[in-house]
């Protein structure tokens, strides 16, 4: 229990366990993960599909339970709260960023970026001034009122960007961020997240995308709900290569 | 969440989406209008069915006529053979003087008075004009003592005169008219003589006249009963000329009147007052238990037609929830974002609903105005159609077909938001419960 009260961590993620049962089959996603993210980290999690890498981060944000384990922020046990304490927990401690933006199609930037503030009783006018405060800060306060459809991807992603800061959350969490943008985007995508960080905030980011690795402070590599060392790893995804490969030319 | 944002945030999803909502909403609009029609025209029905039949200043009034039932029971009990009605003891109850005496002494009656017929052929006279009258002894002085009013002169009774019913001046009609002569307008008989001819046959056969003098004296308001059609008299008067008419006297104690009107302290005893007369062998009648019975026939009509509305409320209710539960499964991914930022079940639960109700208040809203139009059309309709159809046969005029008491467009605008409320409540129920990822994931 000592290490509950560790200062220098930021959250303690032990035994960290997710069935999902499909019909008769059960399938580990999550099998035993224990990390520690320091406070001020950025943290990449790297891992090919179905390693278990975003279900981490669902867990990790409170959207979902995981079967068994723990996951401590501050002094506070996640899997334990209940659905009021895990929605204001997500409310004013999380924000999250997704591969598909997620933003809702018929709001202007500004409604986009202040939609979380409606959750937390901020009034409308305060809504608004503080949403374009926040798109300044990523560079769009010339795009406030236009709708995601007139915006690129990676415009649009800096909108959801902006909507995770709107509460001023400690942690930031990212699920693909780069995946649907071309490598440019994707690029300033990852400054942007990189200058958060630098601002303080913790910062968790699930990618394919190698060169996030730059600008982390840790990685995490991910194999089929384990957490595996580098090398492991290598190897893993070398054999795994290869197996295609025969594969292919018996085909 | 505060409750400016959650109104302002279900009024934006209900506008992004306009066309399905109006669809929606038309289902609720025609059962909100049918509810609001049927039940209209059933209280206009209701309304016209007590206003001709009824007066409303005899609450307290309860005719009591001789019991004649069971007299029936036992002839039926007996294979129909013997006595008749008027035979000796054959229990038929009788108003007496001791029988109205125990009439007197139930608890909360006031007043008894005798009303009994003139048993004589009469022809009535009045200038060239002819009428049949139908004289009714009463053992008053003073008929505003039964809740009788004058239209003009006076209520009271002294020797020789009459106080007649609003309808009896139209009976007056002239016997020989010349050819082609208009209809005789009904004659102003106030302050007027008219001549009664009472005629008896002796026992060979030889017709006897007798020719009296009635002043009359007071024409009554409009009661819409019985009192429009008599000729009123002191019964002592009457009496006499019904036993010149049959040549003896009238022994009471064994025939009694013709019928007694009781009247009651107050309205609200004259059931149970109407009972105990009953319960005694007599037949009581009050408008009251004759309205109760209307009544309870009207509301039937109106849970049976309101009904008939529901039904189509009840279809409309289906197509919302069958529009919320499509706009769930569409807005899945928003739903898990609305989870995602903070959004607890209760903010999902009150959206979803609210936007459920508020197709249900659209819809309402145009219901009742549709359906208040469609009562309005019906009623300029169907009055002019009753309109010409009076100018032809006579007759009183409906003041309405259909009639909205107030409270029916309120309850109809309450009643569809609450039905779009229960609408949405299961899909509203699975939009909350949802699994944030699972939503987010949702494709």
């Amino acid at each position: 229990m000592d290490e509950l009260t560790d200062n220098n961590v930021f959250m303690k993620i032990r035994e960290l366990t997710k069935i999902y049962s499909m019909g008769e089959s059960t399938v580990n996603a999550l099998d035993g993960v224990s990390l520690d993210i320091q406070p001020g980290s950025f943290t990449v999690v790297m891992g090919p599909s179905g390693s278990g890498k975003s279900t981490l981060l669902y867990l990790i944000g409170g959207l979902d339970w995981p079967t068994s384990g723990s996951i401590t922020v501050a002094d506070d046990q996640i899997e334990k709260m209940d659905e009021n304490a895990l929605a204001e927990f997500r409310r004013n401690r999380v924000g999250f960023i997704f591969q598909s933006f997620n933003l809702v199609s018929s709001m202007p930037a500004e409604e986009n970026v202040g939609f979380p503030l409606r959750f937390s009783g901020v009034p409308r006018s305060n809504r608004k001034a503080r949403a374009q405060a926040v798109l300044a800060q990523v560079g769009l306060s010339d795009r406030t009122t236009h709708k995601p459809t007139e915006l690129s991807g990676g415009q649009q992603q800096r909108v959801a960007i902006a909507r995770a800061l709107i509460n001023d959350p400690p942690l930031i969490l990212a699920d693909e961020p780069t995946g649907n943008l071309d490598s440019h985007s994707g690029f300033t995508i990852m400054k942007l997240l990189a200058d958060l960080n630098k601002a303080g905030k913790t910062v968790i980011v699930v990618t394919h995308d190698s060169r996030m690795r730059q600008f982390a402070t840790d990685t995490i590599h991910l194999l089929d709900g384990k957490v595996v060392s580098e090398d492991e790893f290598i190897k893993a995804t070398e054999s795994l290569t290869q197996t295609i490969e025969e594969q292919g030319d018996q085909l | 969440m505060r409750f400016v944002d959650l109104v302002s945030l279900i009024l934006y999803n209900l506008g992004r989406r306009k066309g399905r909502v109006l669809l929606t909403a038309i289902g609720v609009v025609i059962g909100t209008a049918a509810v609001v029609v049927l039940v209209s025209l059933a209280v206009g029905l209701q309304k016209n069915a007590t206003q001709s039949l009824w007066g409303i200043n005899d609450l307290t009034s309860i005719e009591v006529y001789p019991g004649y039932q069971e007299v029936m029971a036992m002839e039926v009990k007996g294979g129909g053979g013997g006595g008749g009605i008027y035979g000796g003891d054959t229990g038929v109850k009788y108003l007496t003087p001791k029988a109205i005496e125990e009439i007197k002494v139930i608890p909360g009656v006031k007043q008894t008075i005798i009303h009994d017929y003139m048993q004589a052929s009469m022809e009535l006279y009045f200038g060239k004009l002819m009428s049949w009258g139908n004289i009714m002894g009463v053992d008053l002085t003073d008929l505003a003592d039964m809740g009788l009013e004058a239209e003009r002169g006076t209520t009271e009774l002294t020797k020789g005169t009459v106080v007649v019913g609003s309808w009896v001046p139209q009976n007056f009609y002239n016997p020989n008219p010349r050819p082609g002569e208009e209809m005789t307008e009904p004659p102003d008989l106030l302050d007027q003589n008219l001549k009664a001819v009472l005629i008896k046959y002796t026992q060979d056969g030889q017709e006897v006249r007798r020719t009296v003098s009635l002043r009359v004296v007071g024409i009554l308001k409009e009661t819409r009963g019985q009192a429009d059609g008599n000729m009123y008299m002191n019964l002592g008067e009457v009496t006499a000329f019904s036993e010149w008419s049959r040549g003896s006297r009238i022994d009471r104690n064994k025939e009694g009147y013709s019928y007694l009107i009781v009247k009651a302290e107050d309205p609200d005893v004259v059931l149970d007052v109407a009972d105990q007369i009953n319960a005694l062998g007599y037949m009581a009648n009050t408008p009251q238990s004759y309205l109760e019975g209307i009544n309870s026939f009207f509301l039937v009509l109106q849970i049976i037609f309101g009904g008939v509305g529901a039904i189509a409320l009840l279809v409309a209710a289906i197509g919302i929830a069958n529009t919320m539960t499509m706009s769930i499964l569409e807005r899945t991914r928003e739903i898990g974002l609305m989870k995602a930022v903070g959004a607890t079940n209760r903010d999902v639960l009150s959206i979803f609903l609210g936007e459920a109700a508020g197709i249900g208040f659209v819809g309402g809203l145009g219901g009742v105005i549709l359906g208040w139009g469609a009562s309005a059309v019906l009623n300029v309709v169907a009055l002019s159609y009753f309109a010409s159809q009076a100018s032809e046969g006579g007759g009183g005029l409906p003041s309405a077909a259909a009639a909205t008491p107030a409270w029916l467009p309120l309850f109809a605008l309450v009643f569809a938001t609450i039905v779009g409320l229960l609408s949405g409540l299961y899909p509203a129920l699975r939009a909350a419960t949802l699994v944030p990822v699972n939503a987010l994931k949702y494709e």
